[in-house]
């Protein structure tokens, strides 16, 4: 080692070796993605998102809260983190994420883009209770009637949804109070609003603890209106059995019997066309309502009754976790309708966000779960899902470690989103491009064949097409295109076939007429002749043997 | 009075389903060459239903192929009908040997594996909404071979009409019976197996320790 250009050289080779290494070790998610498949079996697929970063009150420079001085100055002891934060609410226009900071009984605005405090909030001026407490959900929209934003929060523990308009980075102004309704058809004794929402006639939707006939309605004014969009009791063994025994029971036997609820919807959301979407804890009793989304009526559309199947969460019920030694059971919890349809469902028991287009089909998986939270991309108790351009957000309510994972669409999910929003308008062979970058990032991505299959449809390419569908295994589509291939072979070969037919049925007369009269044309063997002509012939071969 | 060739006797039985089998036996004809074929083309019929159904129709799990349920569901359950029915029957002053059991029961077997064939054989020209002529042939061969079945039963054991019904209903409880038996022998076997396996391992350590 006395050569100086000897050390040089082991010196960069030493430093070019520890530099790729850590490279290789960085680009990775604590957690495999995966995608299913039309046996509804999980495969491998590429991660269409991956972590960004992780936002914590630090990076939120919530300190500023406690800085006296500051503009955003509230008090000394103003918490400088979240704490067990339950809700989280995008206002896109304005570029802001409010969230729900439950354990600190307080509202914060972030912008949504660089996730720095620019507003926050302990209580509503000009309301019934003097703070926050234990504010449960959020939700902020513009008002047409007031023109400017307004922000309505489930304040559960003082028992009120409370709307409110934004003075400035520290106050709110109450507008109205949405309180216990005083009415027959509201028959619980409480009133504790767990998540809000306002349509754009701003009727305030509110999931009420321990109501199971839907969501609360209550019109701008603030009268109660009556329930929307309950789910239905799960038809199981025990509620048939349970059904047979209220026929025949007495009375009294009836006053003791539990009676059969539907589970009520944990969360929603409601899209750029005003229909709301539910999503339900138990997921895999009630496979059609775990999700739904519900027309004005308050009925579900997509109902699994009217033919197609649809599924939410991971498809095959209960898995066994063989790192966290139990089953899992998809708990989803929240529901988010980001850009262009996007439909993003949070499971709470995986951590995993489920992506699905306008039409429900699965576009993507990511996010896990681990205890501690500790890794990037894993959450503890993940209990909201918002999404702002090309990024989700899941609010991780862990109570010492509450903070926001930031996921970012890789160029993998963008070609997703490409092509499935060109899919989804039935522009089929627009889409091609985008598939075709799909299938190179990731050969077994199934409805990338269903959509390449489609396009060779519409441009009539139909063995191509039977080709594709085989390989996604699409035996319904498949059976669309050889009905066209099959109509375009019988067109393209007509006169071949006809011909074929028609020869067919000359020869067959022209044996029979051969049979008639008694020709063969080939010869037959002595023993089974049977024909009088033939016959003759035998014996006269015979004869002459004999002479 | 009926002269035929061993496959002109099959055609016979199979478009005689009322008086074929009786024929049959009259004639003492039946070969067990041709009942072995056609078991082996029933299993032959049960790969291709699974291997070669047109696509859009094909609900097999084609990730996985395994001959062995296949071989089982086939030529096991076939042998074990016979079996079966040959210790029911001889119980039951049946009057039918074993090798005839064994050959009338294939024989009748045939529409069915004809009608599958068929069936698979049309699939792969047909679209979901014309299903409806592969379950009309496929059910027009089952039936068919039911009623030949029990047709072949009947004159093979000289019973009347009512007594062949019981005797083949016993027959099946039979064979639960005995595939039951050899589930539980082979399972008994196995740990036999086992047990042997581990003397030796315990034995060659000693030796070698």
């Amino acid at each position: 080692m006395k050569h100086p250009l000897r050390k040089v050289l082991s010196l960069t080779l030493a430093a070019v070796t520890a530099v790729s290494m850590s490279v290789t070790a960085f680009a990775d998610e604590p957690y495999d993605s995966y995608n299913y498949d039309n046996w509804q079996d999980a495969v491998p697929s590429q991660s269409a998102y991956m972590v960004e970063k992780t936002v914590t009150g630090k990076e939120m420079k919530l300190d500023r809260l406690s800085t006296p001085g500051d503009e955003l100055y509230i008090s000394e002891n103003a918490s400088a983190s979240l704490s067990d934060s339950k809700d989280m609410c995008v206002d896109k226009k304005r570029k802001e994420l409010w969230i729900a900071d439950t354990g600190n009984n307080r509202i914060l605005r972030l912008n949504a883009e660089t996730f720095e405090v620019t507003g926050c909030y302990y209580s509503v001026a000009n309301s019934s209770a003097d703070n926050f407490n234990v504010p449960l959900g959020i939700y902020v929209s513009d008002s047409e009637e007031l023109g400017q934003q307004v922000v309505y929060i489930a304040d559960s523990e003082n028992f009120r949804v409370v709307k409110a308009i934004v003075k400035d980075a520290k106050t709110l102004e109450c507008v109205i109070e949405y309180t216990h309704p005083q009415d027959p058809l509201y028959t619980a004794n409480t009133f504790i609003p767990k998540k809000v929402l306002a349509d754009r006639a701003e009727n305030v939707y509110a999931i009420v603890n321990s109501v199971n006939s839907g969501s609360c309605i209550f019109s701008r004014e603030g009268k109660f209106k009556g329930f929307y969009g309950a789910n239905r009791v799960a038809v199981t063994a025990a509620v048939i059995a349970q059904r047979i025994w209220r026929a025949i029971a007495s009375e009294a036997q009836l006053e003791g019997m539990t009676r059969n609820v539907p589970i009520e919807y944990t969360n929603f959301d409601i899209d750029e066309d005003g229909f709301i979407y539910t999503v339900s804890e138990i997921a895999n009793e009630t496979r059609t309502d775990s999700v739904k989304k519900l027309n004005p009526a308050g009925y579900n559309i997509w109902n699994n009754a009217k033919g197609n199947e649809y599924i939410f969460g991971d498809m095959q019920g209960q898995q066994w976790d063989p790192v966290a030694r139990k089953n899992h059971q998809s708990v989803l919890t929240d529901v988010d309708i980001g850009d262009g349809g996007l439909i993003n469902v949070l499971d709470f028991e995986t951590g995993r966000v489920f992506q699905y287009d306008k039409e429900c089909n699965l576009i993507c998986i990511f996010g896990t779960k681990n205890s501690t939270a500790d890794q990037r991309g894993a959450m503890a108790n993940p209990f909201a899902v918002e999404s702002f351009g090309s990024r989700v957000f899941v609010l991780d309510a862990a109570k010492s470690k509450c903070d926001i994972t930031v996921f970012e669409v890789t160029q993998f999910g963008r070609y997703l989103h490409d092509a499935f929003s060109l899919y989804d308008d039935g522009r089929y062979v627009e889409a091609k491009a985008a598939w075709d970058q799909v299938i190179k990032r990731d050969g077994g991505y199934t409805l990338a064949y269903v959509g390449l299959g489609k396009a060779a449809l519409n441009s009539e390419e139909y063995s191509k097409a039977l080709k594709y569908f085989k390989t996604a295994y699409d035996q319904d589509d498949y059976d669309k295109a050889f009905k066209y291939a099959r109509e375009a072979f019988l067109r393209d070969h007509f006169v071949a076939i006809i011909v074929i037919i028609g020869l067919l049925i000359a020869l067959l007369i022209v044996k029979n007429i051969l049979k008639k009269k008694g020709i063969k044309l080939i010869k037959p063997k002595t023993k089974l002749a049977t024909s009088g002509a033939a016959r003759a012939r035998a014996r006269k071969a015979v004869k002459d043997e004999e002479d | 009075m009926y002269e035929f060739t061993p496959m002109g006797w099959v055609k016979h039985v199979v478009f005689h389903p009322v008086e074929g089998f009786e024929d049959l036996r009259w004639k003492k004809q039946g070969s067990m060459k041709i009942a072995l074929v056609i078991v082996f083309l029933l299993f032959v019929v049960m790969v291709a239903d699974r291997q070669l159904t047109g696509f859009q129709f094909n609900t097999a799990y084609v990730k996985v192929f395994n001959v062995i349920p296949l071989l089982v569901q086939s030529v096991v359950y076939f042998f074990t009908w016979v079996i079966g029915n040959w210790a029911l029957c001889t119980l039951f002053d049946g009057e039918g040997t074993l090798k005839k059991i064994c050959i009338y029961s294939a024989y009748a077997l045939v529409p069915y594996i004809f009608c599958s064939a068929l069936s698979i054989f049309i699939s792969n020209f047909i679209v979901q909404e014309e299903r409806i002529w592969m379950t009309a042939i496929y059910y027009l061969g089952l039936i068919w071979s039911v009623v030949l079945m029990i047709q072949a039963m009947k004159a093979v054991h000289q019973y009347s009409f009512p007594k062949t019904i019981v005797s083949m209903i016993f027959t099946l409880v039979a064979m639960l019976l005995i595939l039951f038996l050899a589930i539980l022998l082979l399972s008994l076997f196995q740990q036999l197996y086992v047990f042997g396996y581990s003397i030796y391992t315990e034995i060659s350590y000693r030796i070698r320790g």
